[in-house]
This record gives structure tokens, C-alpha cells and sequence, in this order.
């Protein structure tokens, strides 16, 4: 097993592929799902950021999407193995009800989330609570440390994907 | 160990850039890492099948708090009364 502060620096990563990749599948930058949601992208466009990022931040602070799937993942399989993975995915899926929110990203995000913590710890390459400190440095990058910078990267991001739309895919 | 400072160091991190920053739309973001910080912090603290119910309850409350202040600072539902 590698140190403990390189371990949650790569389950960060992991993380972070884990959750943008989710959230791009499901279009999470193309609109708000909520007012608030419009409200947090049109504050984040006017101070210089991209809106299709500011949708997906907002999209985040509105409702559990995948990143807090992944979060709530790695904490079930912390407390209580692959059960508490899954149990998590169900408490996911009610709290997207809650928000008024389909629930598609934020269940599927715990689902995979589940299945890779699972996989690492059960490799002995880490153990969970590296991947409860990675998740939150992996939204710290998106939401916590500029809107501007990463709105823009996600609207990088989101003009890939979009490209397949346009192909006729989903 | 590590991963319980680190959960709570930028829980607190993100609870002072709330404090700073001063456009209340772009608090919300910070709000949601403080949210993730104190979920992880919760669940590291007490490893117990049941701790999961609280963090997730935490965390769904917290979003949906945030829910609601973005909602309702962007106009919300209109009211005729």
C-alpha cells in the first residue's frame, strides 16, 4: 500500500473522472434543472465564466448528482462494505426525489462509485476513507476554488459531448 | 487520520470563502463543498452501518436547503395573493 497522502491524491482523480464522467453522460451542463439552478449559471456567465459550466455547478448545488453519489458511495463502503454502497445508491435516489430531480445521474454515479471503491479496497491498493477525502477534494476543484476557470473547463468538456448529440446519439 | 483533517481543513476553507465571497448566488457552490466536507467528516467519525443514513440525510437536507435559497432568491413560484 502506497503512503496515505498519495493514495487520496489518486483516489481524487478517480473520483473526479468517476462523477464528470456521469454527469456529462446525463447532460447535466445542458440545462437547469431547477430555477436555482438557471440562477447559479446566469451569476456564474456574468462573471466571465462559461454557462453551460455554470448550469452543471448549479445542477450540483440543487440536487445529488453523481458527485454526491460518489461521496455517499465511498462513505457506505467505508461504514459497511458493498451493502452500504448500494444501500447508499437507494438513499441517493431519494434525495434526488426530494429535490425534484429524476435521479439518473446521482443513482448511477453511487452505483459505479460503489463498484470502483469496492474493487480498490478489496485490491488492498486503498482503503475507503481515501476515497471519502478524494471526493471531497475532487468537488473542492469544481465548486470550491474558482467558478470562472472551472465553469470554463466543464464547458470544454460539454462541447465534446455535445458533439455526439449532434450525431444523433444520446 | 489524514483523511478526516483533510475533510474537515477544507470544510473550513470553504465556510470562509462563504464568509468572503460576496455575491449570494456564487456562495451556494462553497456551501455544497462544506456540505461534502462535513458528510465525509461524519462518516469517518463514526463507522457504523447505520452512520450512512446520517450523512446521506445531511448531505440530501443540505442540497435541498440550497435548493431552495437559490430557488427562492431567483424569484421562486409567483404568489397572487
Amino acid at each position: 500500500m502506497l503512503e496515505e497522502p498519495v493514495r487520496i491524491l489518486i483516489a481524487a482523480a478517480i473520483c473526479w473522472l468517476n462523477f464528470v464522467t456521469v454527469d456529462l453522460i446525463f447532460k447535466l451542463p445542458e440545462k437547469g434543472g431547477v430555477i436555482g439552478a438557471t440562477a447559479i449559471a446566469e451569476q456564474v456567465e456574468a462573471t466571465g465564466g462559461n454557462k453551460n459550466g455554470g448550469f452543471m455547478m448549479g445542477n450540483i448545488v440543487s440536487s445529488p448528482d453523481a458527485s454526491a453519489g460518489t461521496l455517499l458511495a465511498a462513505c457506505g463502503v467505508y461504514c459497511s462494505g458493498l451493502f452500504g454502497g448500494l444501500f447508499a445508491a437507494v438513499l441517493v435516489y431519494i434525495g434526488n426525489r426530494i429535490c425534484y430531480d429524476p435521479g439518473y445521474a446521482g443513482t448511477t454515479g453511487c452505483l459505479t462509485a460503489t463498484l470502483i471503491v469496492y474493487g480498490a479496497v478489496q485490491s488492498g491498493w486503498f482503503a475507503a476513507s481515501d476515497f471519502i477525502a478524494g471526493m471531497v477534494i475532487a468537488i473542492l476543484t469544481i465548486q470550491g476554488i474558482s467558478s470562472m476557470y472551472a465553469s470554463r473547463l466543464i464547458g470544454r468538456l460539454w462541447r465534446i459531448r455535445s458533439r455526439f448529440i449532434r450525431a444523433g446519439r444520446p | 487520520m489524514i483523511a478526516i483533517v483533510v475533510c474537515a481543513v477544507l470544510a473550513v476553507y470553504a465556510g470562509l470563502r462563504v464568509v468572503t465571497e460576496r455575491n449570494t448566488m456564487k456562495k451556494l457552490p462553497f456551501v455544497n463543498v462544506i456540505s461534502f466536507g462535513v458528510a465525509g467528516v461524519i462518516a469517518l467519525l463514526l463507522p457504523h452501518p447505520l452512520t450512512i443514513l446520517a450523512a446521506a440525510a445531511y448531505f440530501v437536507g443540505s442540497t435541498l436547503e440550497s435548493n431552495a435559497i437559490a430557488s427562492t432568491w431567483a424569484g421562486g413560484m409567483r404568489r397572487d395573493d
